[in-house]
């Protein structure tokens, strides 16, 4: 009884489904038969006849093809849970010049209503997924469409069949019933390999993606590098340059004194001896900031245990092995715990941190999990957005699940080939 | 004494074998990279040992690793470790074995060459020599071990400068108190951790321990 009643809320489901399949593909032929339709209704006898229902189609094809190819994505991550990445070209952002005119990527127009619609149809043309979504929407009729209209077309064959005197025509209606109530579970089915074959991007167009967020995390790391190196700059400029000089100006002067006022000389001496470990001081914690020396010695596991012994948080390091990494994947890992660790302490308020550094078959998999107080939330310009774009660079991800109250929990996972 | 100097760069390598020499002790032998150092420590057992953390053959930390090394197959020889930077990893290392005649201090330790010089004689004498920075991070973070969180605020800063490697005296003077009332401070506190031996040094070093292993 139970099966029974599964099997019919199977066939009904169906049915619905199919149904829905057959409504969606076959909007854009419902515009081209529309057309023709016109073309007929207008008569034969016009030679210029043919000119408005050309027009229909072409723009009818385009502007459905979209919403038909939404359509057809969602019932499909819907009923079967596949995601089918659109792939769709984003529009860049439209800028107001000093001119007064507005400036959208590809021309300048006097408002900003028109610069944003110059650059969408401008953004869509060129899109090679808006054609990729034209040649679709002529595909899915006469694949997924076809198929699922077999039950429609099998009721409306039962409804036909029964409602007509005579055994031949009740003969077509209980076959026409045995099709649908059949095929119902499954005609709906072929959407889905239909779509994930001819939705989903064209390498090319992956491709092109790729180049371009390679394009912008080069950027991202030539600016970033760049900064860097302006920073060690300023900060040997205005410390150890300028205290050596400092210093030699103390000695040069001590020595002068030697003979005169032995007592000043040696204060002086003393004075450039202060100096120097100061500098010292200074120099090693710069070099600390560059390149951990303990990383360079012990390598990512030894210096992520030296940095939990370091920082006024009780942490728990744990590791499997000893990893042997590049050393610019080390290097952007250690920073990234050093990062995390100093939120623990500095924003979440925690006293207990802990940090397992993992491989799997392809990833190095850092968690570090705090009982802070959460609520840690990626802010542009931020510690963690700077903090995902250092790892982005590895093609590395970060995510952050840190509920108000918390604990935060930070998972930082990074492809490495030299595991 | 008889010393062993192992450092890679020949300047500071020179200049503390001119400065080891000038208060009348003995370089018996150099080194310049960790397999020799560990050598010259086999074949010369020296008092004590001035090392540098990073040198070659792969610029890591081979130094301490024959200082490690050494001092596993001879325990208690007495080592003092000198680096651009101090780490508690590495203090930690250092202490683990727990017989003392340990020292870990930045290269520029040597500016003040009576408090170096003096370092060195403590540490060969069985004693330590701890950086201040390291010290400082261990008290930041502190958790209850060992009869240590019995311990008064003044009686743990007494014993955070004599992990440093300071004399009773000394650490008298840093505080602005008498010897005596140090070492009613010592003793008290000796009594607390329940360390219980005739010799002063032993104690003093076994006091040391308890404290920078705590946590």
């Amino acid at each position: 009884m139970r099966q029974l009643g599964l099997w019919v809320a199977r066939v009904g489901v169906g049915f619905v489904r199919a149904c829905v399949v057959v409504v969606v593909s076959m909007l854009v032929p419902a515009v081209w038969a529309a057309a023709v339709a016109l073309g007929i209704w207008w008569g034969a006898g016009n030679p210029w006849s043919w000119v408005a229902p050309l027009v229909l189609v072409c723009v009818g094809t385009l502007a459905a093809s979209r919403p038909v190819c939404r359509m057809v994505r969602f019932l499909v991550a819907r009923w079967t849970a596949t995601a089918i990445p659109a792939g769709y070209r984003q529009a860049g952002p439209v800028t107001r010049m000093s001119t007064g005119y507005w400036w959208n990527g590809f021309s300048y127009e006097r408002t900003r209503r028109d610069a944003l619609l110059d650059q969408k149809w401008r953004v869509r043309w060129t899109d090679p997924a808006n054609w990729r979504d034209v040649r679709f929407t002529g595909i899915v009729p006469l694949t997924a469409g076809v198929v699922a209209t077999v039950p429609p077309v099998g009721v409306a064959a039962a409804v036909l069949g029964f409602g007509r005197p005579g055994v031949a025509a009740r003969l077509v209606g209980a076959l026409g019933l045995v099709v649908a109530v059949a095929s119902a579970p499954y005609a709906w089915r072929l959407v889905e390999p239909v779509a994930v074959r001819f939705l989903r991007p064209s390498p090319a167009m992956v491709l092109a993606d790729r180049v371009e967020e390679l394009t912008g995390q080069r950027a991202d790391a030539t600016v970033a590098q760049a900064a860097e190196i302006r920073r060690i700059e300023r900060d040997l400029h205005d410390g150890a340059q300028a205290r050596l000089v400092a210093l030699g100006l103390s000695l040069a002067t001590a020595e002068k004194l030697m003979e005169t006022d032995p007592e000043r000389a040696k204060a002086l001496m003393r004075d450039a001896r202060v100096g120097a470990t100061a500098s010292l001081a200074e120099l090693r914690e710069l070099i600390r900031g560059i390149s951990p020396p303990v990383l360079n010695e012990r390598g990512l596991v030894d210096a992520v245990r030296a940095l939990a012994l370091d920082i006024a948080l009780d942490v728990a390091v744990s590791a499997d092995g000893r990893l042997t990494l590049d050393p610019p994947i080390e290097s952007a890992v250690y920073f990234g715990i050093a990062e995390l660790l100093t939120n623990a302490v500095r924003h979440a308020h925690a006293s207990r941190a802990r940090v397992c550094l993992a491989r799997d078959e392809t990833d190095l998999v850092v968690e570090v999990e705090d009982d802070g107080r959460g609520g840690a939330e990626e802010q542009a310009g931020g510690g963690l957005a700077g903090l995902r774009r250092r790892l982005a660079v590895f093609d590395g991800t970060l995510e952050i699940t840190s509920p108000p109250g918390g604990p935060t929990r930070v998972r930082m996972a990074l492809p490495c080939e030299s595991l | 004494m008889r010393i062993v100097v192992a450092e890679d760069l020949y300047l500071l390598r020179d200049g503390m074998v001119r400065l080891i020499e000038a208060y009348g002790h003995q370089v018996v032998a150099t080194a310049t990279t960790g397999p020799e150092t560990l050598d010259a420590l086999r074949t010369w057992r020296p008092d004590v040992s001035v090392i540098d953390v990073r040198m070659p053959p792969d610029q890591s930390d081979e130094g301490l690793r024959a200082a490690l090394a050494a001092r596993s197959e001879m325990p208690g020889l007495p080592v003092l470790i000198l680096s651009q930077h101090v780490e508690q990893l590495y203090a930690r290392e250092l202490l683990a074995d727990g017989s003392g005649g340990v020292g870990y201090l930045l290269k520029e330790s040597v500016f003040d060459a009576d408090q170096f010089i003096g370092a060195l004689e403590r540490v060969a004498g069985g004693g330590t020599a701890m950086d201040p920075a390291v010290i400082a991070k261990l008290l930041s973070t502190s958790s209850p071990n060992r009869g240590l969180e019995r311990l008064t605020e003044r009686e743990y800063s007494v014993l955070a400068l004599m992990a440093e490697g300071l004399s009773n005296h000394a650490i008298a003077r840093r505080l602005y108190l008498s010897d005596s009332a140090i070492s009613k401070y010592t003793t008290a506190m000796f009594g607390k951790l329940g360390i219980s031996d005739d010799d002063d040094t032993n104690r003093r070093v076994r006091a040391v321990l308890t404290y920078l292993n705590k946590s």
